[in-house]
């Protein structure tokens, strides 16, 4: 697989929450409003990177045996670590943050990739695929984001722009389901079903 | 890659010097920055309990106005026109907490709340302004204000719940619960009658 295609994959053929169907909890519990889905995207882009390249830089040594947990040991180390040092020198971040910690360390992607790429792959190119990955995931999330957001609170990123527009004065509601994490579920399925019938090569026999 | 076989021995050592190293970067990494971490949350409570009574500081000047406005009194603090009561309870996942300013006639005029692990967009909301504006108003003389579902604004008792965050609403509930019992304890509460005031001085 050529370097570019690491990066560019993911985004489409390859995406791990669409193709690889990975990660589709954090999805759910974290897109009912687009700021924590934009903290989560940068975070879960940021790990599976390092991640990738530390159990690659280790590949080797790691007994197949007792490889599951030797990944989630990196991990977890690596993702409490950041947020210690977060906490102490920037805390408005590590506040954002905090809550994520346990969502990205049990976070399906990180391991999906240890697994299917970094252990068997050389660290440059783990490194691409945790950054092609991170970002096909945030593509996902900040959608579901933007669209739970605004049809839900009738707001995005706070900003109340269905109040802005007027639209209330009208008659106009929010959507409590959206609110809800079955409508998030909803909407990757029909995220799903939109990307399988452009990409008829993806659909099973 | 061609796997090769690995002797239990070398499993075994090989996961021993995995978790002993990464049991000491944490830990020397959390020693150290222990004091810097501590600093920002002692700033962060004073910062959240000045909030309450409308004084926005940031981390730097918070020690030195909550040393002029705030009084550490027996469980609750006070400040010029009532009361600061402390909240404590849990959430769906872990602790969450908050403080309650009331004036003299225990109407609240200001909250704040916040959580160390609420699902962001739900449970979360609790620490946002928008949340926290609800509260005042609201009052906390005859009976605690609980949380309701489409509650109704008029009623001094009742808060709007947050939608798909009903567990955490509820730990909200039960800790206001808890701080109203807590307020009637406290001998200058308005609310005490005159005669027992007198009693418990």
């Amino acid at each position: 697989m050529k370097n570019t295609d690491l990066i560019k994959l993911p985004f489409s053929k390859n995406n791990p929450i669409l193709v690889q169907v990975l990660g589709v909890c954090s999805c759910l519990a974290v897109t009912a409003q687009l700021k924590p889905a934009v903290v989560m995207a940068i975070s879960v882009t940021v790990v599976v990177m390092l991640s990738n390249l530390i159990i690659s830089l280790m590949r080797n040594t790691i007994p197949p045996r007792i490889r599951i947990i030797v990944q989630l040991v990196v991990v977890s180390t690596l993702v409490v670590l950041v947020d210690q040092v977060l906490k102490a020198y920037m805390y408005d971040v590590s506040k954002q943050l905090s809550v994520f910690v346990g969502l990205i360390i049990t976070n399906c992607i990180v391991m999906g990739r240890l697994e299917a790429f970094a252990m068997v792959q050389k660290p440059w190119p783990s490194l691409l695929d945790g950054l092609g990955n991170g970002l096909g995931y945030s593509v996902i999330l900040i959608t579901l984001g933007f669209v739970r957001e605004l049809f839900g609170s009738g707001t995005l990123w706070g900003y109340p722009v269905m109040e802005k527009l007027g639209l209330y004065s009208i008659g106009y509601e929010n959507n409590g389901l959206m609110i809800m994490p079955p409508m998030a579920l909803i909407l990757v399925g029909l995220i799903i079903w939109w990307h399988r019938s452009r990409n008829k090569d993806l659909c099973e026999q | 890659m061609a796997k090769k076989n690995f002797s239990n021995t070398y499993i075994f050592i090989y996961s021993a010097v995995l978790v002993v190293v990464a049991a000491l970067i944490l830990t020397v990494v959390s020693v150290s920055l222990k004091p810097a971490q501590e600093k920002n949350q002692r700033a962060e409570t004073k910062q959240m309990i000045l909030k309450t009574i409308g004084i926005e500081a940031t981390r730097d000047n918070a020690d030195e106005l909550y040393a002029q406005h705030i009084t550490e009194a027996d469980g609750h603090y006070t400040f010029d026109g009532g009361i600061i009561l402390p909240l404590k309870g849990t959430g769906l996942w872990g602790p969450i907490w908050g403080y309650l300013a009331l004036d003299n006639t225990s109407t609240v005029v200001g909250a704040v709340f916040d959580h160390k692990g609420e699902t962001p967009g739900l449970g979360g909301e609790i620490a946002t302004d928008k949340f926290a504006q609800r509260f005042i108003g609201k009052k906390m003389d005859t009976q605690a204000i609980h949380l309701k579902k489409n509650a109704d604004k008029s009623n001094p008792y009742e808060v709007d719940a947050i939608s798909g965050g009903t567990m955490t609403s509820n730990g909200v509930t039960a800790m206001l619960a808890k701080a109203y019992e807590d307020y009637k304890q406290i001998p200058d509460n308005p609310e005490i009658p005159e005669e027992r005031k007198e009693a418990t001085e």
